[in-house]
């Protein structure tokens, strides 16, 4: 009774190893099948991040810090700073991604990083975008840029003045502020100014 | 049955201006502030009177600009009623001290020296006032006081001291900056306890007996923690637990991060609970906030943390063959090959193959994939057939019982006097079960019982785990025929600053009754966050269960219990 039973329990592993299908994986030959839902390395959209650096604040570890990077959207992004993340802290745990106010921050498939130094392992915007603008968009949207700023800038040159027009008519307290302001305007009107002929050169 | 405001009106009866302050949340949840001259009264009270045999634990906490400090008693039943009763007992911030609760249950011991070591709230009448988590030097700072600054800075290597011993050895010396002294993060005078080795040393009574170090590196446990036995030839005399060699101090990081950010961290405390430990947190917030949760995500929450159930019953149970080695390694390797289709299933929804980040306060991350329900349907029947091959091939092999049978006995009385929760208190035959008791998500409209055994012994709890996998296949089967569409994630705004509150949330993890304690000061991080783990409390149990065993047993015993060290340190 016991032998029979302790044979049937030793044949069960025979009979399983029979059955299973191959189960080691090949990596690195073969990569696995990853999920589309994988959180693996991030992927960039530089031609949608605006810079805002919501990502950056978000992250629990600290690992993105904002850089310069030439092939983004200067319409959007002011500054032109995008995350660069260090991946030898990054957890994946995806926070980043949920954060992103135009969802320009994606997880993808890939998942190899390895690197000889710490520092190989910080990947700049340059790594991490998958979308980007060339060379000679990045030039027209900047001159697009600039036109817009120098626009706004007369736009608000105007207002400012009209304000500071009205103002008088208006009490006391609010003459100091309008004044201020209408200084104020003072060099960026200057600058608008000098933006315009500019650009018309480089159009 | 017993309601909350039912038990605080007992408790107002009897006691007479006993509690200060109360506050009835639900009929499930009572928040009381006891006079800390009658907390043990009171206790007793509850005890004896009202069925509450579950001392669930206890936490501290330092209110540092009220000046005082509170330490907060969770009292529950073990299912004659489902109130659980926040028992608060104020002392003031210089020289703290209140009552041990040890007398009346056993298992305060270890929450109440955690919470000696952590703020230095006195207790009196506890008999082992000794370090639990921290090591010696840090013994004294009292770490988790809201006024606590760090330890050590970033200047400690440029100060240390190379001092060579007459051994031949080098050691370092590291002399605190006076800054540092001022500011009370340097201990200038310890509080004097017996160190381990002392402890031990006093217990050895004749020239027979020895101490066998288990640990903190051994092949027995998933994780680091000292399990030294005094033993007399094969017989083990006593045991000694020592834990904290992975003590990460989570739930003071977590006062450190944002309220969202706090997910990932308890992710880490646990990584094959993840998913119930991320739900754990996200509940005692949303109940701050009053988020409901949409029916879809609360579908899928309860899938993921089924499924992640079965996978940490299958690496428990696998892990425990490996144990206790020459029955093992075979099944080993199988339950291995069986969870990887679970962690992959899990994975395609949650991307992550461990540490999930999923659960979302009011929702979850994403959307079950198209084709989900199918692949669920190919794995799910698959692991049926091979969980019940399993608990054929346990059940009728000889030497498995020749070696199991009788290893370990925990009585049920024990069990509830110890705190036990998951698998090792319903292997004794107590049906003890968050997912009934206290029921989250939509777990009330799902039928599926609460497994239990009979004898309480190693066999007993592998036999538990194994059923309850099937039981958890059962519960998939039926959320995936009702989930229904829907937003994934509430409409309501979620915002960056909870309102000042509290809330106590327990769920049924793999391995036992998982309760977090939440307070929020009304700022964008947590004030407070207590983690009652259930390995912490089954852990516990290990020494007076190993007591009068063999040595051979030991490692059956603590394996049997599907430790996690991770989650017990925290
Ligand atoms: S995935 Fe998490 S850890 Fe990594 S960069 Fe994003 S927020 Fe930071
Ligand atoms: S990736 Fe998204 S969150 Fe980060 S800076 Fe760009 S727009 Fe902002």
């Amino acid at each position: 009774m016991l032998k029979r039973k302790m044979i049937k329990n030793f044949g069960w592993p025979l009979k399983t190893a029979m059955r299973e299908t191959e189960v080691t994986r090949l990596y690195p030959e073969v990569m696995m099948e990853l999920p589309e839902n994988e959180r693996g390395i991030h992927e960039l959209d530089a031609t949608t991040c605006i810079g805002c650096a919501s990502c950056a604040r978000v992250c629990p570890n600290s690992c993105i810090e904002m850089v310069h990077f030439k092939f983004g959207n200067p319409l959007k992004n002011k500054k032109m700073q995008f995350p660069q993340i260090d991946f030898g802290r990054c957890m994946f745990c995806g926070l980043c991604v949920d954060e992103c106010p135009v969802e320009c921050l994606k997880m993808g498939k890939k998942v190899v990083m390895a690197g000889w130094e710490r520092k190989d392992i910080v990947k700049s915007p340059d790594f991490l975008a998958t979308k980007r603008f060339t060379a000679k968009e990045v030039a027209d949207l900047e001159a697009e840029a600039k036109r817009v700023a120098a626009e706004k800038a007369v736009a608000a040159a105007a207002k400012k003045a009209s304000a500071a027009k009205e103002a008088p008519a208006k009490e006391g307290a609010a003459k100091k502020p309008a004044k201020e302001g209408a200084a104020a305007n003072g060099p960026a009107k200057k600058a608008a100014a000098e933006a315009k002929p500019k650009e018309g050169g480089a159009a | 049955m017993t309601n909350a405001s039912e038990v605080l009106s007992s408790i107002q009866s009897a006691f007479p201006g006993a509690v200060l302050d109360s506050r009835v949340e639900s009929d499930r949840r009572l928040w009381a502030t006891i006079d800390s001259k009658k907390i043990l009264d009171v206790c007793k009270h509850l005890s004896t009177k009202l069925n509450f045999d579950h001392y669930s634990g206890a936490a501290g906490v330092d209110w540092i600009a009220r000046k005082e400090m509170e330490v907060v008693e969770i009292m529950a039943s073990h299912g004659t009623h489902q109130v659980v009763a926040m028992l608060k007992v104020k002392t003031p911030r210089e020289n703290p001290s209140v009552k041990s609760l040890t007398g009346l249950y056993w298992n305060a011991n270890w929450y109440e020296r955690e919470i000696w070591e952590m703020f230095g709230i006195n207790f009196e009448g506890h008999p082992e006032l000794w370090p639990l988590l921290l090591s010696d030097e840090l013994m004294g700072a009292w770490p988790w006081r809201k006024d606590y600054k760090g330890y050590p800075d970033l200047t400690t290597g440029e100060r240390a001291v190379k001092i060579s011993t007459p051994e031949g050895y080098t050691e370092y010396h590291i002399p605190p900056t006076p800054a540092e002294v001022e500011a009370g993060t340097v201990v200038v005078e310890r509080p004097k306890y017996p160190t381990l080795r002392e402890r031990e040393e006093k217990e050895i009574k004749s020239d027979s007996e020895m101490i066998m170090h288990l640990g903190p590196q051994h092949a027995m446990v998933p994780g680091p923690f000292l399990l030294d036995v005094l033993v007399e030839g094969e017989r083990v005399h006593k045991a000694f637990l020592d834990l904290g060699y992975i003590h990460k101090g989570i739930e003071k990081i977590m006062e450190n991060r944002s309220w969202l950010q706090g997910i990932t961290y308890t992710d880490r405390m646990c990584y094959v609970a993840s998913l119930s430990n991320n739900e754990c947190y996200c509940g005692a917030v949303e109940k701050i906030l009053g988020l409901e949760v949409p029916l879809r995500a609360q579908y899928i929450r309860v899938i993921l943390e089924e499924l992640s159930r079965i996978q940490s019953h299958l690496i428990g149970t696998g892990e425990f063959l490996t144990l206790i080695a020459g029955v093992g390694y075979a099944p080993w390797q199988y339950m291995i090959i069986d969870r990887e289709n679970i962690i992959s299933l899990i994975e395609s929804v949650t991307g992550a193959r461990l540490t999930h980040t999923f659960v979302r306060f009011g929702g979850v991350r994403n959307d079950l994939p198209a084709g989900f329900a199918d692949q669920c349907k190919k794995v799910l029947p698959y692991m049926k057939s091979r969980t019940e091959e399993f608990i054929e091939l346990f059940a009728q092999d000889p030497i498995y019982h020749k070696r199991m049978d009788g290893v370990g006995i925990i009585r049920p009385d024990d069990a509830k006097r110890m705190g036990v929760s998951g698998p090792p208190l319903r292997a004794t035959g107590v049906a003890y079960d968050m997912r009934k008791e206290d029921p989250i998500l939509v777990y009330p409209e799902l039928d599926f019982k609460v497994v239990t055994g009979t004898k309480g012994d190693s066999a007993d709890r592998i036999d538990v785990r194994l059923r309850e996998m099937l039981e958890s296949i059962h519960i998939i089967e039926q959320c995936l025929d009702r989930i229904p569409e829907g937003p994934i994630r509430t409409e309501v705004k979620v915002p960056k600053k909870v309102p000042a509150g509290e809330a106590y949330y327990r769920v049924e993890d793999p391995r036992g009754e998982m309760g977090m304690y939440v307070i929020s000061d009304g700022g964008d991080k947590p004030y407070r966050v207590k983690v009652r783990g259930p390995f912490y409390a089954t852990f516990q149990t290990l020494t007076p269960l190993l007591e009068g065993t063999y040595i051979a047993d030991a490692v059956a015993i603590a394996g049997s219990m599907d430790g996690c060290p991770s989650e017990a340190d925290r």
